[in-house]
């Protein structure tokens, strides 16, 4: 069985029986916007909700028919600011503790960092779980693997969701990462018409549907999912043509337009943050106030590490300098590295096409348009 | 292997002090347990770690066959200025070994010259020690290299000059060639005054059979490696160590990125031709 179909209503028994053995991460409304955060029941899910994105703009709002979602659509909604980073390798994560004494220093590991609880990522759409896919190049397939990302991605079970309505700044079809899901999930859902679809891509996936009243999937309900596929690719706007990168910004690290939009970019790292792929990190030492003392332990702490971001102004300090004090050097560094470097890096670009960068720009810089500006000499 | 995510702990052995703000420190590895499976390659850098302060990314300065972990570090920041008020016996936190290496199975029959630049020759001891110990060793399989071996060094002022007492014996295998920006009037200084790229001058080699090994400010290893391919060297046989913010060492928090490579993983040990298009590039 990879296949399977269950009618819209029975979508709560698969939700229950998560809930028995997992903790819920899914869409869920907080502040007007849809985040992803733990999810407590069915309904937290803001189905039928459709957000207006633009560049630089995100409006929440039941789906009307101006935006031609069928009106019993449950998951009509795309991407909001939240991705699974947030979750396989937090925004403050302890590395390790430590007490320096006069004898010495220990350092010990904080065994909290591990989570042993398992983790069900719900209506993840497949520019997340591409992403995903391209963190674990940077996390797991290095010298060095990282062990808290590592459990952290062991214990998570993802159910991905097809997108059927594309968000306004999407261009996942021409980065090849979306709208269909392909793999790297445990069950892939598409909401057809009547019914869910079910694809089941790992055992852990098979298993929850255990005992629960499936249907078999006919040749009609593959067809309705292509379809839909097709349409919602049809519906995508913007694109990036992926046949161009990594020369195209090899050729131009000098262009003229790095220094347009160094003045429109404001250098706040929005666009870093809510990148699913994005992962630059740093670390410091945080010292507890009670542990400086005369007595010992002379000092205790702990060693912590935040996302950073290549907009930072220290991000490229070294002792007596910085490597890029300019805006234009950051904003270069940081598409640059998106959509050139990380083909070099890990073989593919850092770029999924979510679109995320541009709708919570603030002064809604799209990346999207600026690659296309680097043709014109 | 040890975790090279987590800090173990090295007492400082013995400090020598080479210059006014640079000194070297011996380390030794506390536990047995990672003296055993700690190894590094001439070129390689460890982090080390002052916890309150910080981490901050040294190249070993020693030779593999060296009974003690070498850095030599000069004030630069704030966990080198620690450092600099430590003695022997204290404990620092170290990470590593991180990075690329000198490619040594480049230099067995060709020429070598090194070059270095202020506390850029601290890489580069390395590669010396581990040639002037090879060299003493009898047995037949680990020989000296054959060919002929170049020191060029340049610092600020006769009194910057690092591992200066250490010359003499470089000689037994090299030819050494020394300037200075700027010579002490109080001092005697025989070597030559001016930019390093001039000493090129006074050395006879042919470019064609030479491997550079380069260290130093990152526009005297432009200027250098301009003129040495001038010369004729090819320009995959310069290589060249990089400086960048390091801050993981694993190649995972972005801060040393140089182009599409992180400086931490792929380097600080490049050679030329494999960062060529972005070594010019103002703020890259």
């Amino acid at each position: 069985m990879t296949k399977a179909k269950i009618k819209k209503d029975h979508l709560k028994l698969i939700f229950d029986r998560l809930k028995t053995s997992h903790r819920i991460i899914g869409p869920k409304v907080e502040g007007n916007v849809i985040v992803l955060a733990e999810i407590a029941d069915l309904r937290d899910i803001p189905a039928g909700c459709k957000e207006q994105q633009g560049r630089g703009t995100y409006r929440l709002g039941k789906n009307s028919s101006q935006l031609s979602v069928a009106s019993s659509q449950i998951f009509s909604f795309s991407v909001g600011p939240d991705s699974f980073k947030r979750f396989m390798s937090p925004p403050v994560r302890e590395n390790f503790a430590f007490k320096k004494s006069k004898k010495g220093i220990s350092i010990s590991q904080n065994s909290s960092q591990v989570r042993e609880i398992s983790t069900a990522f719900i209506g993840m759409r497949a520019c997340d779980i591409a992403a995903l896919r391209l963190l674990d190049k940077v996390f797991l397939e290095g010298p060095v693997k990282d062990a808290g990302y590592d459990s952290l991605r062991r214990n998570s079970l993802i159910v991905g969701i097809n997108c059927l309505y594309p968000g306004d700044n999407c261009f996942c079809s021409s980065m090849d990462t979306g709208p269909v899901i392909r793999d790297g999930f445990d069950m892939a859902v598409t909401e057809l018409d009547d019914s869910f679809l079910l694809e089941i891509g790992t055992v852990r996936g098979r298993e929850i549907l255990n005992g629960l009243p499936i249907d078999e999937v006919s040749d009609k309900d593959l067809s309705e999912k292509v379809s839909k596929i097709e349409k919602c690719k049809k519906m995508i706007k913007k694109s990036i043509k992926v046949s161009e990168l990594p020369w195209l910004i090899y050729r131009n690290l000098e262009h003229p337009r790095w220094a347009d939009v160094a003045g429109r970019c404001l250098a706040c790292g929005n666009c870093t943050q809510v990148c699913p792929t994005c992962f630059c990190n740093s670390s410091y030492d945080n010292l507890q106030l009670s542990g400086i003392s005369k007595k010992l332990p002379e000092l205790s702490g702990a060693r912590i590490r935040t996302w950073d971001s290549c907009f930072s102004t220290n991000f490229a300090r070294v002792h007596g300098g910085n490597f890029r004090p300019s805006r234009r050097a950051r904003y270069r560094q940081w598409m640059s590295h998106k959509l050139a470097y990380w083909i070099d890096q890990f073989g593919s670009p850092g770029c999924v096409g979510c679109g995320r960068c541009i709708t919570w720009c603030p002064v809604g810089i799209d990346i999207t348009q600026e690659l296309e500006a680097l043709h014109a000499r | 292997m040890h975790d090279k995510s987590i800090p173990f702990e090295a007492t400082i052995r013995w400090i020598k002090k080479e210059t006014r703000d640079t000194a070297t420190y011996a380390l030794k590895i506390n536990s047995r347990e990672i003296q055993r499976t700690y190894t590094f390659k001439p070129g390689q850098f460890n982090m080390l770690y002052i916890p309150g302060i910080g981490e901050a990314p040294i190249s070993i300065s020693s030779s593999p066959t060296d009974h003690e972990i070498m850095h030599t570090i000069r004030i630069a920041g704030d966990v080198t200025t620690y450092i600099s008020r430590l003695n022997a016996g204290d404990v620092i936190g170290v990470r590593g070994p991180f990075g690329s290496n000198w490619p040594l199975e480049e230099i067995e029959d060709r020429d070598l010259m090194i070059i270095a630049g202020g506390v850029g020759i601290a890489p580069l001891r390395s590669v010396i020690r581990h040639i002037l110990m090879s060299g003493r060793r009898k047995k037949p399989t680990s020989r000296a290299p054959i060919g002929r071996k170049f020191i060029l060094y340049g610092a600020k002022t006769p009194k910057d000059m690092i591992f200066r007492d250490e010359f003499p014996r470089y000689m037994d295998a090299f030819q050494v060639f020394l300037t200075v920006d700027k010579a002490d009037p109080e001092e005697y200084w025989r070597g030559e005054v001016g930019l390093i790229t001039g000493l090129l001058n006074k050395v006879s080699f042919n470019p064609l059979n030479t491997v550079v090994f380069m260290c130093g400010p990152e526009v005297m290893m432009q200027g250098m490696t301009k003129e040495m391919i001038l010369r004729g060297v090819p320009g995959e046989k310069i290589f060249i160590s990089m400086e960048r913010n390091m801050n993981c060492g694993m190649g995972v928090c972005g801060h040393c990125m140089f182009g599409p490579k992180f400086v931490c993983k792929d380097g600080p040990v490049f050679r030329f031709t494999d960062i060529e298009g972005f070594l010019g590039i103002k703020e890259i």
